[in-house]
């Protein structure tokens, strides 16, 4: 076997960089507590400047006076390291990110179909080079020299143990991937080199240095075998149904579609998960497939539903051309919560469910028709609600049901003030109000909520009407 | 109509920290104004803030009621007023008790902490839905004294809330009565109101949601606006209940302990027994008859002010630190007294300075003595034991400092609150000094890339100014003491410190001065320890023993020391071992020690900003001629040379010149201190010009004099202190030039302290001939230690003791040093055996060269650590390994880098010397070679980076230490130099400056035209700059 270790010296810095604008400009990833922000990373235009990982942001400030700062989000590195795995995997079967930043992939297997390793090397080097991300590529026998070769010799192939054995001598000690306290105490004892390492008398030197030690200059050799963790690709749902019949209309497909949703009903039983998202793929015989996205607000995984959610898309649907196959494909997959159901359900047997409902109107109407209300706190009325968003406690003040987008005034002349004023002053970092509300009541007997400013009794605005 | 009459009975200050956005001085101020007929300050649990409260209620003479807030664990809210002196001790007990289960800066009130509440009165605060039986449980642990508070402020429906309340009130039958939960003298104190309370929650305004109050009703509002929400009765309540609270803090019964006086005695009588036995001591051959006269005056004072047993008890404290070797000194005001002298608390000597007991006690004045006194810092603990022993938990405790919210903190704290980023907020505290008490100028916050002008950043700054100057938390005073005959519960409560065992009274010092409590200042000063240490190691090392009043005494007028100081050879010497001193030493050649308190008082920010430092020096060098306005003033100003330059000389200034008295020669000083805050110094300027005109002096002298002052501000040094600081100078000068090498030794071992580090203070000793030598352990003791050199006329060597050796613990030092007492160790398994090292210790001697004489060079002492074994008890000793192993030698340049990552220094050659002939090469000259450098001529030089400083008064310049192998060489860089090159000058450890040598009066300075980097050159040396700012 021989194995390509793909290392990504600059892993995160690249993901951001990727999606930036300007990735010229200066530019670091800052992390560490607030109290003492570091740069983790930074890139070309910013090390021109002077500016290098390690630096105290408040140093970083002193010395140059205009960059980009960014967060460095660990997150999204495996993300990337993810990403990433998954593209080699077309080059492999066996993939491994079990070490951070660097990819090791079995290559021999494939040299049939990529061709011998330096052109397959070039083909990787191709590839990371179109997608952005800065590597040090070596092969070497095994998984772990290759790791440690590349890390100090970008493009060294090595594929016999004579010249593996040479080229580990050379290697420092701290680059061989030694646990750091052994690397540490090997340099303090003024080893330098894995060779001079490799000629100490074994014995005495696992007494010093520890068995984990000795095992990965085994490993390094060769002479021992650890097996790497292999990387899966993801797990998600797709199903298609190729038609042997052009389908004209989308009522023809509701048959198909009954089943595709009854699979992925199945498979989320299956594992124990709901779907929030998933997208039907209508393809024709020419052209793109039309594609029609289903969004839930909440995972499920009901196959009544989500086959009554999917038909309300597509019905909706002005096909431009027949359909020749059905695709189903569902990627987010997140965990499922059931809805707590009364042991003696007294629903009537019409009435659809709170939930099915909402998510119905919402296939009908548009998603942007339909959404919820929450309670945000802030004591200024026209900020106390969102239309999204995680809902805070419900103030204990009445506040009335029907909040009119704008006040206007209220022009009407006999009002009952019932309560108030209510003082309201608040805001002043954003837009200060200064109101007192008071309940009236119309002469025609309706409750409304209004304001005057503050110690003023005239002057009446409208903001709402109690139910 | 008239208004009705009303006192607010519920109000916070600002000591409800982070919810108060009003002082007791803003509050009492409002009170007055709208006719308020009295103020409770009830701040949450806590009378921090009172005393502040007391004094605004003297200023404006609205009547202050003593109360507190409390929140039950498990209910509802409460506030407890005073109504009598029986009522404010069990109200302190309260919240000593609710302080006392919580940590600090917390409390928790329990039901059960209300026993007897006979003098205090309640008001219940119910909530939003009112719980009855809350009510009545109160009421019945309050009979009479009870009342339902209704706070309206603007809700909902008010009116629905005042009669629910009154219903409640009816079925409980509690009288009801009208208060305000003020949170803040008016309502534009609202965004600082809601920026605090982001602030308590760490939020933000905009996320503080309804943690803010919805409204800004919440202040002392005026009696028109209440009359319009609450029935009169309700308003006339709070009349009666104020006029129910006669106490009075001034009642407060403080009494000074009594017990130190022996059978027989009164402490007027004790105290002149010591006070006679003490002249017999100072002056064996008799007292002067001025100074006779003196220790009587000050006696009939103590007497007549009963201060007795104040002196009493600081003769106690100092004399039990002198039984137990622990050096200590007086030093401030108390160095006035010939009392204090003679007791032995203070060492300022009557023959060599000029005393003003006003400026410590007057007849007047009714301010109780402060007397402050310093002992060796590492041993002060052992000091306030002491006095916890001696007077018992109870009645002696620690003073509070009440930390106050400077700029930096304030403009961080306000910029958060408003939602800046966590950069942002760090760029904008940056504009501002650490200490600063304004918020920045325009042009710096341009600077750094912020628009003054926008809303957010207005909005910042004006929350800012505001916030300025508000407390902050409660912190413990490092050494205040206050010592009370009663359980001090009964005066003011206690609460806990971040410190395990230790509590701390609510107020501050000033707060004790106002209500005339006394307190005695144990201090720690790190010099102090050093020359006990010296000492130590002079008795122990047979080099002789000396104590600091016998060196004064007896090694008088040095010459070779005063040698010495003048020419600036003083690192590791007290005070004046700073870069400003050691400039001017050289110009005012310090000779005997008048020179010396001169010398420590005139390179302060009073004197240079009262511009009085280049008249004295013309005066002194004989080119400018030494006048006095008068032949009074001339024994005044004599020993200055015609110029001020003490506090004590403006008072007796205005004492001689314009017949102010002591007291008001004292007023004129404190308003002195404080002008630059405050103003208040025109009456003082008035009285002061009308007084010098009548004894015949110019207008013109006066304001000269007066302006003089002014520049004083609050930087001007009392000659007393100085006094006691030269002492010590002088000690510490004397020991350094004839004992350096114990000297040394000392400094190290009493670090962190002074200017300097370890590694600038051996590389001092070398330069001075001192043999130093490496830790190893079969000679290091945990502390450097003294070894004698086979000529005795030298200096001993010192060794460097495992202190020194980064991480190395005392603990595992002391077993060391056990082990190796009872036989030499063989190897480094019978080290690490039986000192019982663990892995990490045996790196670090490893490391640190420790190991050199047992396993050899660096490289093999980590291999034979490595090889020890964890040993099994059973078998003792472990099978040798006979293998030959080789390894390589470590190089010159690993073995510095290893000295400076370890020890933080080497006894190798230093590094410039190893960098030297590539230095040369490029043609830069040595700090040695820069004494012949004639004034304006070019030059290069390079070294490493020990100190970099911009003092806040410098206007950007910054001044910078380089060292070499020779020594030090001052840089300063230029504000230009500095903004064109900030990168170099912040980042490079190793440093070339390309510049011009000017030097006046033997003082060399380089002035940096560009700097380079030359860091790479050094490689990964260790070397670390203390950066000050």
């Amino acid at each position: 076997m021989l194995w390509a270790c793909i290392l990504l010296p600059q892993l995160a810095l690249d993901g951001v960089l990727r999606r930036h604008a300007t990735p010229d400009e200066p530019l670091v990833l800052v992390d560490g507590p607030v109290q003492r922000r570091v740069l983790r990373a930074v890139n070309a235009a910013a090390k021109a400047q002077g500016l290098r990982a390690g630096l105290p942001l408040a140093t970083a400030q002193a010395i140059c006076a205009r960059f980009a700062t960014v967060e460095h989000d660990p997150l999204e590195t495996t993300r990337w390291h993810d990403f990433l795995a998954a593209w080699a995997y077309r080059y492999g079967a066996q993939v491994s990110r079990q070490m951070p930043a660097s990819l090791l992939i079995e290559v021999e297997a494939s040299f049939r179909l990529f061709g011998p390793w330096p052109r397959m090397e070039a083909l990787l080097r191709e590839d990371l080079v179109a997608l952005g991300f800065r590597h040090r590529i070596a092969l070497a026998p095994n998984p772990w020299a290759a790791r440690a070769l590349a890390g100090v010799h970008d493009g060294l192939a090595i594929t016999h143990d004579a010249p593996l054995k040479q080229a580990l001598g050379q290697l420092p000690v701290e680059r061989a991937g030694l646990p750091p306290e052994a690397a540490d105490s090997l340099r303090r004892m003024g080893l330098r080199r894995l060779a001079q390492v490799y000629a100490l008398p074994r014995a005495a030197l696992g007494r010093r240095v520890g068995a984990d030690t000795l095992d990965q200059l085994d490993r390094l050799t060769g002479t021992l075998a650890t097996p790497l963790t292999c990387y899966q690709p993801p797990d998600h749902f797709e199903s298609r149904i190729e038609f042997n019949y052009e389908v004209g209309a989308t009522g023809q497909l509701l048959f198909p579609l009954r089943r595709m949703t009854g699979d992925l009903a199945a498979y989320l039983a299956g594992r124990d998960g709901g779907v929030q998202r998933f997208v039907l793929r209508l393809e024709h015989e020419r052209g793109a497939a039309t594609e029609v996205p289903v969004g839930l607000l909440a995972p499920e995984r009901d196959g009544g539903m989500l086959f009554e959610l999917a038909r309300g898309r597509l019905d909706v649907v002005q096909l431009a051309a027949p359909v020749r196959a059905l695709q189903l494909i569902a990627r987010e997959l997140p965990p499922f919560v059931p809805a707590g159901r009364d042991l003696f359900d007294v629903r009537p047997q019409q009435a659809v469910p709170w939930e099915q409902l909402r998510e119905r109107l919402r296939a009908r109407l548009g998603d942007e028709a339909v959404h919820g209300l929450s309670v945000h706190a802030d004591h200024r009325p026209e900020r106390a609600w969102r239309d999204h968003g995680q809902s805070a406690p419900a103030p204990p003040q009445p506040r009335p049901g029907w909040l009119l987008p704008q006040p206007i005034p209220l022009r009407e002349r006999e009002l009952r003030i019932l309560a108030g004023p209510e003082r309201v002053e608040s805001g002043w970092w954003d837009g200060d109000v200064r109101r007192d509300y008071y309940v009236v009541e119309t002469a025609a007997g309706q409750r409304a909520w209004a304001y005057c400013p503050v110690g003023e009794r005239e002057g009446f605005m409208l903001h709402g009407w109690f139910a | 109509m008239s208004l009705p009459d009303y006192a607010e009975l519920h109000c916070l200050s600002a000591f409800s920290f982070q919810r108060g956005a009003s002082r007791a001085i803003e509050l009492f101020e409002r009170a007055q104004q709208q006719g308020y007929s009295a103020l409770a300050i009830t701040d949450e649990c806590t009378l921090a803030g009172i005393v502040r409260a007391l004094e605004a209620s003297r200023e404006t003479g609205v009547r202050l009621i003593v109360g507190s807030e409390f929140q039950f664990a498990d209910g509802d809210k409460c506030v407890l007023l005073v109504e009598s002196g029986q009522g404010y001790a069990r109200l302190c007990q309260l919240i000593t008790t609710a302080r006392r289960r919580a940590p600090k800066g917390s409390y928790e009130f329990l039901r059960e902490d209300l026993g007897e509440t006979g003098g205090l009165l309640a008001l219940w605060l119910p909530g939003a839905q009112p719980d009855e039986s809350e009510g009545s449980w109160l009421k019945e642990r309050f009979p009479g004294r009870c009342w339902l508070a209704v706070e309206l402020h603007r809700g909902p429906d008010d009116a629905a809330r005042l009669a629910s309340l009154r219903a409640v009130g009816e079925r409980l039958s509690l009288p009801l009565v009208a208060s305000g939960d003020a949170h803040m003298h008016v309502r534009a104190r609202r965004p600082l109101q809601d920026v605090m309370t982001a602030i308590r929650h760490h939020t933000t305004v905009a996320q503080a949601g309804h943690r803010l109050f919805p409204n800004g009703e919440r202040h002392l509002r005026t009696r028109r606006a209440l009359s319009a929400i609450y029935p009169p009765e309700l308003l006339a309540e709070s009349v009666e209940i104020a006029q129910r609270c006669t106490f009075k803090l001034e009642e407060l019964d403080y009494t000074y302990p009594h017990e130190l006086v022996p059978q027989g005695h009164t402490p007027t009588t004790w105290l002149r027994q010591l006070v006679e036995e003490g002249v017999r001591w100072r002056w064996p051959g008799g007292e002067r008859d001025a100074w006779r006269k003196q220790i009587e005056d000050e006696l009939a004072l103590i007497r007549t002010k009963a201060y007795e047993s104040y002196f009493l008890t600081v003769h106690d404290i100092v004399r039990f630190a002198r039984s137990e070797n622990i050096l200590c000194q007086g030093r401030g005001s108390a160095a006035n007294s010939l009392v204090c002298f003679v007791l032995g608390i203070t060492e300022a000597d009557p023959e060599t300075s000029n005393l003003l007991f006003e400026r410590f006690i007057s007849a007047d004045r009714d301010e109780p003595p402060d007397i402050d006194v310093d002992f060796e810092h590492e041993r002060r603990e052992e000091v306030l034991q002491y006095v916890f022993k001696r007077y018992g938990r109870d009645r002696a405790a620690l003073t509070a400092v009440a930390t106050e919210y400077r700029g930096r903190g304030a403009i961080r704290d306000v910029a958060r609150a408003l939602g800046m980023t966590p950069e942002l907020v760090g760029e904008l505290s940056s504009t501002l000094d650490r200490w600063s008490g304004e918020v920045p100028p325009s042009d710096r916050l341009r600077e750094r890339g912020f628009d003054p002008d926008t809303p957010l950043i207005r909005q910042v700054l004006a929350l800012t100014v505001q916030l300025i100057g508000f407390p902050r938390h409660l912190s413990q005073h490092p050494g205040g003491f206050v010592i009370s005959e009663h359980p001090l519960t009964t005066l003011v409560p206690v609460e806990n410190t971040a410190m395990d065992g230790r509590t701390v009274i609510q107020w501050n010092k000033d707060d004790l001065d106002t209500l005339g409590m006394l307190k005695v200042d144990c201090l720690a000063l790190g010099m102090l320890t050093a020359i006990r240490k010296t000492f130590d190691l002079l008795r122990d090392s047979g080099r002789g023993e000396y104590t600091i009043a016998g060196i004064n005494k007896d090694h008088k007028d040095d010459k070779p020391t005063y040698d010495m100081i003048s020419r600036a050879d003083t690192i590791g010497v007290f005070q004046i071992e700073s870069r400003a001193q050691m400039a001017m030493l050289p110009r005012l050649k310090p000779k005997a020690f008048y020179d010396l308190v001169i010398e420590v008082a005139i390179v302060r920010p009073g004197p240079i900003q009262g511009d009085m430092v280049h008249p004295y020096l013309r005066r002194r060098n004989g080119e400018e001629p030494v006048n006095y306005p008068s032949e009074k003033l001339k024994r005044v100003l004599e020993r200055t040379l015609g110029v001020p330059l003490f506090q004590e000389q403006v008072m007796q200034i205005a004492m001689v010149a314009a017949d102010f008295n002591g007291s008001q020669a004292d007023a004129l000083r404190r308003s002195m201190a404080a002008w630059k805050r405050h103003g208040g110094l025109e009456p003082h300027r008035e009285k002061l010009l009308a007084g010098m005109l009548k004894n015949g002096y110019s207008r013109e002298f006066g304001e000269h004099l007066f302006e003089q002052i002014k520049g004083f501000g609050s930087y001007g040094f009392p000659e007393s202190h100085a006094a006691s600081f030269a002492l010590l100078a002088y000690v510490s000068s004397w020991l350094k030039c004839h004992e350096p090498a114990a000297f040394a030794c000392a400094l190290i071992n009493s670090a962190p302290m002074g200017f300097y580090s370890p590694d600038q203070l051996l590389q001092d000793a070398r330069r001075h001939g001192i043999r130093t030598l490496p830790v190893d352990v079969r000679h290091s003791d945990w502390d450097c230690t003294l070894e004698p050199e086979r000529d005795a006329r030298l200096q001993p060597a010192i060794r460097m003791g495992l202190r020194l050796i980064r991480g190395f613990s005392e603990a595992t030092a002391k077993d060391i040093m056990a082990a190796r007492k009872q036989w030499p160790f063989v190897d480094v398994a019978d080290l690490s055996i039986r000192a019982q090292l663990d892995r990490r210790d045996q790196a670090l001697l490893a490391d640190s060269g420790a190991l050199r004489a047992l396993a050899g060079h660096r490289h093999r002492a980590r291999w034979a650590i490595a090889g020890v074994e964890p040993q099994l008890p059973l078998f003792p000793g472990s099978t040798p390994e006979t293998e030959a192993i080789a390894l390589p030698l470590p190089t010159r340049g690993e073995d510095l880098r290893a000295d400076y990552a370890l020890t933080g220094t080497t006894l190798g050659p230093h590094p410039l010397r190893l960098l030297r002939p590539r230095l040369r090469a490029r043609h830069y000259l040595a700090s040695n070679e820069l004494a012949g450098v004639p004034n304006g001529r070019p030059v290069r030089v390079a070294g490493i980076v020990t100190l970099r400083q911009q003092p806040q008064t410098s206007s950007g310049v910054v001044f910078l230490t380089i060292e070499d192998e020779f020594g030090l060489t001052n840089v300063v860089i230029w504000r230009r130099v500095v903004l064109r090159q900030r990168r170099v000058l912040l980042a490079s450890r190793l440093l070339a400056i390309e510049g011009h040598v000017e030097s006046e009066h033997g003082v060399r300075h380089l002035i940096a035209r560009s700097l380079e980097d030359l860091t790479p050159m050094l490689g990964e040396l260790d070397v670390r700059s203390r950066d000050f700012h």
